[in-house]
């Protein structure tokens, strides 16, 4: 009988409960989908390959930090959407009192509603959470290249405990909440509910009219703050930016009814039309209550926007640099040697240790790089500071270079003697290539070396995960002639391409890294050398898992901001249909069309969606303008393509609960 | 002259077979136009039921509502909302007026909802604002009226699109004897400087005293008629009352 009651209640309250139902159903849909990462195909696949397990784990650790954070908002928004029935539903709880039932009987009965709803809901989150998993595998393979070899349905049990575990604690708070909300409530207060006055707070139009210049003119000074400025100085004008810019949007929102209803009024012909005045009149007596959620709902917007943009946007340029940073299959540095034939032993070596550059690099370059003082012939002003010397330069022999530049296709390049060139590495503001352009000479040896005026090339020279500075190129003979107090030190490099199979050929590299010391232990009695190894399969990794990361975390965080933000709206605009009830009601009377009175209802709704979106669009695309100031820096932010994703996903979540929202007002207002 | 309304063997019955409460049971009668026509009974009697009837609001059993020469009992609901606002104009004892419009506004709302030209609008609000002495709160807010001057901007509202009919159903309900008479007043004078048709339903006897005519229905039946003629309303009150206690409604009613 009791569970009946229930289970009735709930079906009776369908409308009321849809968009709750909804949110519930997104958000344990959504945490389900990132807390099965780790039991996801693509994972396996990717984990397979050995290289790629630090950044799987980096990503899962990462998701089950931001989970709990994703949690405790959830918590808060469900709470909030429970207790909104809770109001809605006050006249029955009285009655419910009035016929004698105890407070603690009805707790129990709205406690085994919240649990039918929440089993509900669990089962078809999960559900869906199970489709959509896969679909974000399928995903994450398209963007890592993983060949598709066996595509199959994973079931992660571990994701499904836990969300059932954390959804079970928020359902066990709502359950509390009832509780204690009920005790609380008095029958004569729960009879009476709707008969209470609301405080009607009109403010007026003047005044909205100075606060919205006012907020405008926020908004004004804390975008062309943050367009000047950049997004990443973060010093103290970057929070006053951020605390005008939420300014602005306070006051935007806390004046924009008003300023409608100013514009409207100077139109007479729009304000006197059919529902217009109502409309409009209507918004404005809800804003003193809604400009702080709308705000709010505008700022989560924004976050939404701008994560999910940024998080699909990074991805092309993060893949952009790989291909920059990594020119050839691998380099191999080895710093500071100190004995005589290591650059002829050293493929011998990598050879005995497992991997013959002989035959599984098809192109191959052994070089050498100094890291010296280079004296000036005489002072050079550059950028206003006078200098004597440089020191701490990097320089390498013109055949060295040449054969470096040969695997990648390039050169040969030529110096006349008594010249040197230059190479501008892929660090930003190096100040080398500047000495060359003034026209800088050397002296080495006791020979003056002047710059070749046509000797000026760019990019990376090898493989390298951190940036390559700039690079001085001197005719062969003059370094090698150098004695050892005359340079810092030198490191050697083994460049190449591999010549088949890439990935048999990287894991044999590595492997036999790793066995180099022993082998040259042996041969040479000596360990002084120390060796890093930089791949383009491992940069491509790191990239990708770099991508990846921002990409699961920007698009989890972004959904879940995304939905909050639909959902209070939602709510926010449901609670004001019931209000309005009473007022349609006379509007009815007066002959107002069933029609005429949906696209009065629908036209609120929409605008307590859209201008919190408008704005949110606004901040965002001004946003992405700063950020991509910076980003253009590393790579070429792909803003329209993901603008594009992020514009259709943002439209189909929104929009899901824009329409949900319609519906269910116009199901409030229905028959009257 | 053709009647405005003509009520024929009206029937409003509520609950299924077996269980039938009838409401209103064969009720027949006609108004002309210019009239002012009160309808009084104790509580239960179903003159609301038959203002609801007649405003379009409720369905009828059976028998026919004519008015304008439309049977408003046979229009489908779309064109019942249009017949409302074009035709009919209502005042209320509460809930007329919306919190969030101005006096104004709420006045225009009943124009605006016909499609009327803006400019049109303006000009007739402060025409209609001036017959019902509610100019003084064409830019206030409901909660910052009176009681009296809120019923008066209802009338305002409820004749401003010069309506075939309007239905008052117990105006002064709400008010102190002071607006009342102010409202009441104002009723008279509509009816005889516009020639506004209206009818009231009340069950308060100085209210009716009002009116020209007064229709009393017991048990959802007709009752008995009392026309004022050229009595005052001194007398057509003390006839009321007569009638009042006759029908044997609570005394507590009559003022």
């Amino acid at each position: 009988m009791f569970c009946r009651l229930a289970l009735k209640n709930v079906r009776r309250s369908v409308k009321d409960y849809s968009l709750y139902f909804l949110t519930l159903l997104f958000g344990v849909c959504v945490f389900y989908v990132f807390n099965s990462l780790e039991n996801q195909w693509v994972m396996g696949a990717l984990n397979a390959n050995e290289r790629n397990v630090n950044y799987t784990g980096a990503i899962l650790q990462l998701v089950d930090v931001v989970s709990v954070f994703v949690a405790v908002v959830l918590a808060f928004l469900i709470l909030y959407a429970n207790s909104f029935l809770l109001r809605r539903r006050k006249q029955e709880l009285g009655t419910y009192l009035l016929l004698g039932m105890e407070h603690s009987r009805i707790a129990l009965l709205l406690s085994l509603e919240t649990l039918v709803i929440g089993l509900a809901a669990l089962a078809c989150g999960l559900v869906l959470g199970f489709f959509l998993a896969q679909a974000l595998s399928a995903f994450t393979a398209a963007l890592f290249r993983i060949r598709v070899e066996e595509f199959y349905f994973v079931f992660s049990w571990k994701g499904v405990a836990k969300t059932i575990l954390y959804f079970g604690i928020i359902f066990l708070l709502v359950m509390v909440l009832n509780v204690v909300t009920v005790a609380r409530q008095r029958l004569i207060r729960l009879l009476q509910a709707n008969r209470q006055n609301q405080s009607l707070k009109l403010q007026s139009v003047r005044a909205s009219l100075v606060f919205f210049l006012l907020g405008v003119a926020l908004l004004a000074v804390a975008y062309t703050l943050l367009l000047r400025r950049g997004l990443l100085t973060i010093d103290r004008i970057f929070f006053l930016m951020l605390a005008l810019g939420t300014a602005g949007t306070l006051l935007f929102f806390r004046s924009l009814s008003g300023f409608l209803l100013r514009l409207g009024r100077s139109n007479q012909k729009l304000y006197y039309r059919e529902l217009n005045m109502f409309v409009l009149r209507q918004f404005n007596s809800r804003i003193t209550t809604h400009y702080l959620s709308m705000t709010v709902v505008c700022l989560l917007l924004l976050l939404a926007i701008g994560i999910t943009a940024c998080s699909v946007g990074v991805n092309n340029t993060v893949e952009s640099n790989v291909s920059r940073d990594a020119p050839v299959d691998m380099t191999l540095r080895v710093e500071d040697y100190d004995y005589e034939n290591f650059a002829q032993e050293l493929p011998g070596y990598l050879a005995r240790a497992g991997f013959d550059p002989e035959t599984q690099l098809t192109a191959c370059a052994s070089v050498t790089r100094y890291v010296m003082d280079l004296p000036l012939a005489q002072p050079v002003t550059v950028q206003g500071e006078v200098y004597e010397k440089r020191a701490i330069e990097y320089a390498m022999s013109l055949s060295d270079y040449n054969a470096l530049m040969a695997i990648q296709g390039k050169g040969p390049y030529t110096l006349e003697p008594g010249t040197y060139g230059v190479v501008e590495g892929t660090e930003e503001y190096q100040a080398a290539h500047l000495f060359w352009e003034a026209g800088a000479q050397f002296v080495l040896n006791g020979v003056t070396y002047s710059p070749d005026p046509d000797f000026h090339t760019s990019g990376a020279y090898f493989t390298s995960t951190i940036r390559l500075s700039d690079l001085f190129i001197f005719p062969d003979g003059v370094l090698e002639a150098l004695s050892k107090e005359q340079y810092n030190f030198c490191q050697y490099f083994l460049a190449g391409d591999y010549a088949r199979d890439a990935d048999a050929a990287e894991d044999a590299l590595w492997a036999s890294i790793n066995s180099l010391h022993t082998v040259i232990a042996q041969n040479q009695g000596t360990q002084s050398s120390s060796f890093s190894l930089d791949t383009y399969l491992s940069l491509y990794a790191e990239a990708m898992g770099t991508k990846l990361l921002v990409l699961f975390l920007g698009l989890y965080l972004g959904i879940i901001f995304l939905v909050t933000s639909a959902a209070v709206l939602a709510l926010q605009q449901l609670s004001q249909a019931a209000d309005n009830v009473e007022r349609y009601r006379i509007l009815s009377r007066l002959g107002v069309e069933e029609r005429m009175r949906d696209r009065s209802s629908d036209i609120q709704v929409f605008l307590a969606f859209f201008l919190p979106l408008a704005l949110a669009v606004v901040h965002s695309i001004v946003g992405m303008k700063a950020a991509n100031d910076i980003i253009a820096q590393l790579g070429k932010l792909d803003t329209v393509a993901s603008s594009a994703v992020t514009a259709l996903f943002i439209l189909v979540v929104y929009g899901l609960y824009f329409l949900a929202t319609c519906w269910s007002s116009r199901r409030i207002l229905r028959g009257l | 002259m053709e009647p405005i309304l003509t009520v024929s063997h009206l029937q409003k019955y509520y609950g299924s077979r077996g269980n039938i409460t009838r409401a209103i049971d064969d009720l027949s009668f006609s108004v002309q136009p210019g009239e002012f026509v009160g309808i009084m009974g104790a509580s239960g009697s179903g003159k609301t039921t038959l203002l609801n009837c007649i405003a379009t609001i409720d369905t009828v059993t059976g028998g026919s509502i004519v008015i304008d020469k439309q049977d408003i009992t046979k229009l489908p609901r779309k064109a019942l909302s249009r017949f409302r606002r074009e035709r009919l104009g209502f005042v209320f004892q509460d809930c007329n007026l919306l919190d969030t419009l101005t006096g104004r506004e709420n006045i225009a709302l009943a124009l605006t909802i016909l499609r009327r030209p803006a400019g049109e609008i303006e000009r007739q609000v402060a025409q209609t604002a001036k017959l019902l002495d509610v100019t003084d709160c064409l830019d206030k807010y409901p909660y910052q009226m009176s009681g009296g001057q809120r019923q008066r901007v209802a009338a305002a509202r409820a004749i401003i699109t010069s309506p075939a009919l309007v239905l008052a159903d117990e105006p002064t309900g709400a008010l102190d004897s002071k607006s009342a008479r102010l409202l009441l007043d104002r009723f008279e004078h509509l009816n005889g400087e516009r020639g506004a048709t209206i009818l009231m339903v009340t069950h308060d006897a100085f209210t009716a005293s009002y009116c020209r005519r007064i229709l009393f229905i017991k048990d959802g039946r007709p009752f008995t008629e009392l026309i004022r003629g050229n009595d005052d309303r001194r007398a057509f009150f003390a006839k009321i009352i007569d009638v009042v206690t006759l029908l044997g409604g609570d005394s507590g009613d009559v003022l």
